[in-house]
């Protein structure tokens, strides 16, 4: 009879645990579904970029690659209309390493639901902004680190969200100014060096 | 036992989906281009707080100063693409309900200065108040994460709803209709 009973108990414990457990799964479950469905925040993330090698005096290029959450769009660098937030990249001065030219892509032309008969230039999914860096002549070979921020600004296909600052590093390995082929073969020449 | 069981199994199953739709209705006020919304505070049904601002003409408007009219408080900002296609409806709405009652407030959520905002609400030929907004006047109306936010108030100067996102002007309009109307009906 006793058996009987703890059997009993243990049945009731056992299902009184699947049953918690089952809230818990369900629980859970309704949190995922809450969280990816239209509760993401408009967002632009940076891949980790690429050291630019470079020696000193010469060009290097960092190209800097970005990616719009899915959903949303971004002004690009150039839009159509002079109210809008373009996308910009802001890069503060590296003593002895001059930004050459940053190149950005061409948006896309692209129509939405809100108005269908105007078209705003955006970025969306990837793209890549082109840096291209110079050290001068007499820098110090070494690690350089290029700080800065990418501004953006965020729409979806009803709202938009106020305008955003992405932090963005690069670094920029410098070495030894490449001596001239004159220089070398003046060098070469040269008694004393031999 | 076996009965225990499943009555167990029952209440937490009918748990979980409570906490399911408890969690869908607590979003639905936050999601852009989503349902209508009464705002995450729950404001329908609220007295709408009261705020005091500055009009690009430099004036301080208060929402008090329009009591006994349906109000359509629209926050916006001049980088808003969606709030620039509701402008222009705002405006023929104005013209055709400021008689029986409506005036609309578009409160300026910018970084841009006054001058560029009063630029942009001239070139959209803009005929009601635009105020220079403060995040605390959003908060006040639960918060404006994202543009463009409009609020309802009735003639009661109770919120009637609040909605998040572009909407059609069909949808604006007959929500400014039926405020109107209830006002008139209810003699305020």
């Amino acid at each position: 009879m006793r058996d009987k009973i703890g059997d009993s108990n243990n049945q009731t414990l056992n299902t009184m645990r699947i049953a918690v457990a089952l809230a818990l799964v369900l629980a859970a479950s309704s949190l995922w579904a809450q969280e990816g469905f239209g509760t993401k925040a408009p967002s632009v993330t940076m891949a980790p970029p690429a050291a630019v090698a470079v020696r000193a005096g010469s060009l290097g290029k960092a190209t800097l690659q970005f990616r719009v959450a899915e959903g949303f769009h971004i002004n690009s660098h150039q839009p159509k209309s002079e109210f809008l937030i373009p996308t910009n990249l802001k890069l503060d001065a590296v003593t002895n390493i001059a930004v050459e030219k940053t190149t950005y892509p061409t948006g896309e032309d692209m129509s939405f639901a809100f108005d269908p008969g105007e078209k705003l230039n955006v970025y969306a999914g990837d793209f890549e902004v082109e840096v291209v860096v110079k050290p001068l002549a007499g820098v110090t070979p070494g690690k350089y680190t290029f700080h800065g921020t990418l501004r953006y600004q965020a729409c979806d296909n009803a709202a938009c969200y106020p305008p955003k600052n992405l932090p963005v590093n690069f670094e920029v390995e410098v070495a030894g100014a490449k001596q001239s082929p004159r220089h070398s073969i003046r060098n070469l020449a040269d008694p004393k060096l031999k | 036992m076996q009965r225990n069981n499943l009555i167990l199994v029952g209440m937490a199953v009918l748990v979980a989906v409570m906490l399911f739709f408890a969690a869908r209705q607590s979003r639905s006020g936050q999601t852009a281009g989503g349902a209508p919304a009464s705002g995450p505070l729950g404001l329908a049904g609220q007295t709408a707080p009261d705020f005091t601002l500055q009009s690009l003409d430099d004036k301080t408007v208060h929402l008090s100063d329009y009591k006994g009219k349906v109000v359509l408080v629209n926050f916006w900002a001049t980088w808003c693409a969606p709030c620039k296609i509701e402008i222009p409806w705002f405006v023929d709405l104005q013209k055709q309900y400021g008689p029986q009652g409506l005036q609309i407030i578009g409160i300026a959520m910018d970084d841009a200065s006054p001058k560029d905002i009063a630029k942009f609400a001239q070139d959209m030929g803009v005929n009601y108040p635009v105020l220079l907004g403060k995040e605390s006047v959003g908060d006040a109306y639960g918060g404006v994460q994202f543009l463009p936010v409009t609020v309802y108030i009735g003639r009661d100067g109770k919120v009637i709803n609040k909605f998040f996102g572009l909407k059609g002007r069909a949808e604006i309009e007959d929500i400014i209709k039926k405020a109107l109307n209830q006002g008139a009906a209810a003699g305020l």
